[in-house]
């Protein structure tokens, strides 16, 4: 009699554990797949946090009031840049005597501007250069723009690049 | 001989676990479909896209000429559709606009292998310039206004995609 009740008990038991088990097992897969979708999403995010952050540099590169052309003293033309502004914004070393400011406002970034047309064989003006040797993702953005050569009163058309490195 | 009360138990039980396996297998499969081929948004290919098509039209229409006079764009659409003179290289004015604009999107567009269309046109007629073939789908637009003696004219780029 005694023996009969413990087999009974015993298979109650191993009942309960392997209802435990599978319990457990369910959770256990549930975890990894809620991680996994996490881990996914979070991915997602953080691409396009990248993206917002290289349409945020393009954009204050564009509009850099330091070379941004302007009709008479106030008046702004937006997509455009002085040639004249460029060459001295370069030479006067503006950007390395104040690191710290343009660091904060365009990042680690590379903002090279170059003629197109007319004449195509022309240097190069290099805005900003903070490059990083090491990088995960690189990020191009092109945008045409104007260039005002103020001594000759002409425009000639430019492409802005602006890298951004992550 | 186990009596019938306690197969229907354990049969009550078995149930209640598949029902909780499926449940728990409908859950996985309702995310599963919401997360898989989810991916981010292309900010960046729109902007791109959108200010690629407006500033390439504003800069282009700025844009003075090297062997036409000095003329801008602007003033040789002008002149495009009103006297349409010779430049310094014998082409004329509309020619001249034409092939500044093809040279430009070979150097830009055609590099970055963006498809576009552009036209230059008056309202209801056919198109002065066109460089490019027609979006068949989505399309990111650029204007631009001149205008003429005979009205406005428009300058419009496509971005296809």
């Amino acid at each position: 009699m005694l023996k009969i009740r413990n087999t009974k008990a015993q298979m109650h038991m191993m009942e309960t554990i392997a209802v435990l088990l599978i319990f457990f097992v369910l959770v256990l897969i549930g975890i990894i797949f809620y991680v996994n979708v996490m881990k996914g999403n979070l991915e997602i995010e953080a691409e396009e946090a990248r993206q917002l952050e290289a349409i945020e540099v393009a954009q204050r590169a564009i509009h850099l009031p330091e070379v941004q052309c302007s009709k008479g003293m106030d008046i702004v033309t937006s997509d455009c840049v002085d040639v004249l502004m460029m060459e001295a914004f370069d030479s006067e070393g503006i950007v390395s005597k104040n690191q710290l400011y343009y660091h904060d406002r365009l990042g680690f970034s590379k903002i090279v501007v170059r003629e197109i047309y007319p004449n195509e064989n022309k240097p190069e003006w290099v805005l900003y250069n903070l490059s990083l040797d090491k990088f995960k993702d690189k990020m191009t953005t092109y945008l045409p723009v104007s260039l005002k050569h103020s001594k000759e009163n002409k425009y000639s058309f430019g492409i802005m690049q602006v890298d951004v490195f992550q | 001989m186990p009596d019938k009360k306690y197969f229907r138990k354990s049969q009550m039980e078995i149930m209640g676990l598949a029902i909780v396996v499926l449940l728990i297998t409908i859950g996985m499969l309702f995310v599963v479909k919401i997360n898989i081929g989810k991916k981010p948004a292309e900010f960046k290919a729109e902007f791109t896209s959108k200010q690629l098509a407006q500033n390439t039209v504003t800069a282009f229409l700025s844009t003075n000429t090297s062997d036409c006079s000095g003329m801008s764009i602007t003033e040789l659409l002008q002149d495009c559709v009103q006297s349409q003179t010779d430049c310094d290289n014998g082409e004329v004015s509309c020619l001249y606009v034409k092939n500044a604009a093809s040279e430009i999107f070979e150097k830009t567009l055609d590099t970055w292998k963006a498809d576009y269309y552009f036209s230059v046109y008056f309202p209801d007629e056919r198109a002065i310039i066109e460089l490019g073939e027609e979006c068949k789908g989505d399309k990111k637009p650029g204007w631009g206004y001149t205008p003429t003696a005979r009205g406005t004219l428009y300058t419009k780029l496509d971005i296809c995609g």
